[in-house]
């Protein structure tokens, strides 16, 4: 006997087919939303041409676009460099899936985000690719800790060459010292020397002696920084301490109208802290706000210290009315060898070593600026 | 007050013409000085000549600041040593002779500390000096001499450790 559907149960059997089909589909679909919706890694969908269809929660998080700001945009446009992503495509067009390290992309904020990324080409069931999926992990973490050590390994590197520097150095600096108090003493006591020149030299002489303790200062405190090695606590007058550095970088305010205006009283103010440290912290706070002053190439210049009490703190302010920091650099100051200036002017390690000091003395730095105006950075220090 | 005149001062570094400065603004400050090169040469000539004070680079060829240093102790037992360390060698030195110097200083040292440090060591001496000489004395005192035996024997004394 011969069964023969009639036309109503094919009909119902291909309904049925059909129900249980939209179950699967509808049951694929919540599987991949919710995909979609969990995964932390960028998982995006595009078309052929590479436009996106649908991306993941972790992609929203990751790059800071919501859904719909990205609708119909190309995935390619995301990418930092978007001839990169370009290659990884036709590598995946070609060979059906392509998987790259380290690719970088870029963030609504301008941020960049590492990921390793995997392409992978969908094909329907002629094997025509209809779209492209791509999951990305984002790495950037990691990455960041892998900058953090390369940091760490250049820092103990300039820690090596500083103190071999500053070893070799220091005898050099030594004899220049003694020469030079020993110059002064004989000519103080020179006959046949007008009182003129006598104190023309003795001047010199005491310059020469203090331009070499300077030195000396700048060597040992790289090195102390180096090694951070403790402060050495001593009672002394901030105030003399301030106008002595300020001496210091006279030189660089030749030729350039500079006003450099010292706010508190002439009498002594005592504090107890590690005089030679604060001295690095100023020399290198001041020689920043010059720079700044000069690059401005206004011929208002104007640079303010300042200091008063803060509870059981002493704040001492520098001020001036050079460039200014932009908002979003001004983060990045605190960070080594971070640096605007042009190669043999900076270093990026002022504002660092200045940190690294007040921390070590128990106070606090701070910086407030605005650009095209000034620049004023607050250091709190425990009297 | 300390005359400067009386305090003997020995030098000894490698540092040849740091030296050399450094003898000359001291003699010229008024203390009496000697200047050597070496931890041996130190040695050598403490063996002939009596100092109150010595610096001592740490760091030389030869017999090192410490050793050098132990070494003139065992010469001249009240003779207080100076010692100068580089950056970074501080915490050995101290570990390897601490109780026998006078002071640690960190190089490159300020001239003028490093007089008022000769200064002080020199006090230092002398109070170890007059110390012990009393301490002598009491000694004398209670061992049952007769009171012109006691004189003569602290006038002994006095020429021994050279106080009038
Ligand atoms: N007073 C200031 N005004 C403007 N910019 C400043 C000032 N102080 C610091 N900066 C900025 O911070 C950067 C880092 O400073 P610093 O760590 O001292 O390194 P360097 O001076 O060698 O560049 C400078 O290159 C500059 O861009
Ligand atoms: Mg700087």
């Amino acid at each position: 006997m011969e069964s023969t559907d009639s036309p109503q149960d094919q009909l119902k059997r291909v309904s049925q087919e059909l129900l249980s089909n939209k179950i699967q589909l509808h049951q694929t679909t919540v599987f991949l939303q919710s995909i979609l919706q969990n995964s932390n890694d960028l998982i995006f969908a595009t078309d052929v041409d590479g436009v996106l269809v649908s991306f993941s929660k972790g992609g929203e998080k990751a790059l800071g676009y919501t859904r719909e700001e990205l609708a119909g945009s190309f995935i390619r446009d995301l990418a930092d460099d978007p001839l990169e992503f370009d290659k990884l495509t036709k590598a995946s067009r070609e060979k059906g899936s392509a998987v790259r390290l380290e690719l970088p992309f870029r963030g609504k904020d301008g941020q960049t985000i590492h990921c390793d990324i995997s392409l992978t080409d969908l094909t329907n069931t002629e094997g025509k690719t209809v779209g492209r999926v791509a999951i990305c992990r984002d790495i950037t973490h990691r990455k960041k800790l892998q900058e953090d050590l390369i940091q760490i390994d250049r820092l103990a590197e300039i820690g090596r060459i500083a103190s071999g520097v500053a070893h070799e150095i220091n005898n050099p600096l030594a004899i220049i010292s003694e020469i030079s108090g020993w110059a002064g003493a004989v000519v103080s006591d020179a006959k046949g020397l007008s009182e003129e020149d006598r104190e023309e030299l003795e001047t010199a002489a005491r310059r020469i002696g203090e331009q070499t303790d300077r030195c000396k200062a700048i060597t040992l405190q790289l090195l102390s920084f180096a090694r951070g090695s403790g402060p050495a606590i001593a009672s002394f007058d901030i105030h003399s301490l301030i106008k002595k550095t300020v001496s210091f970088l006279e030189p660089h305010l030749k030729f350039k109208s500079i006003d450099i205006v010292l706010n508190f009283e002439d009498e002594a103010l005592p504090i107890k802290s590690d005089p030679k440290m604060l001295e690095q912290v100023f020399v290198n706070l001041v020689s920043n706000a010059i720079y700044a002053v000069k690059e401005k190439g206004t011929d208002k210049g104007r640079i303010e210290l300042k200091i008063s009490r803060a509870g059981p703190n002493m704040e001492i302010m520098i001020s001036d009315n050079g460039t200014g920091i932009p908002e979003g650099d001004q983060k990045k100051i605190f960070d080594l060898f971070y640096t605007t200036k042009p190669l043999g002017k900076g270093t990026g390690l002022g504002v660092p070593i200045c940190r690294n000091i007040i921390k070590k003395l128990g106070g606090d730095i701070s910086v407030e600026s605005q650009e095209g105006t000034g620049t004023t950075f607050t250091v709190r220090i425990p009297v | 007050m300390t005359n400067d005149k009386d305090v003997k001062v020995l030098l000894i570094d490698d540092e040849e013409t740091l030296l050399e400065y450094l003898s000359k603004r001291l003699l010229r400050e008024g203390f009496t000085v000697k200047a050597t090169f070496s931890g041996e040469e130190a040695i050598q000539v403490a063996g002939d000549e009596n100092f109150d004070v010595a610096v001592v680079d740490l760091k030389m060829p030869g017999i090192d600041g410490v050793e050098t240093q132990k070494r003139l102790k065992k010469i001249q037992p009240f003779l207080q040593c100076i010692v100068l360390t580089g950056h970074g060698s501080v915490e050995s030195a101290l570990e390897s002779g601490q109780q026998d110097a006078f002071k640690y200083c960190l190089k490159p040292i300020d001239y003028e500390a490093l007089v008022e440090t000769i200064r002080e060591a020199y006090e230092k001496r002398n109070e170890l000096l007059n110390a012990k000489f009393r301490e002598k004395v009491e000694d004398i005192s209670s061992s049952g001499l007769g009171a012109r035996g006691i004189k003569r024997a602290i006038n002994e004394l006095r020429k021994t450790y050279g106080i009038d």
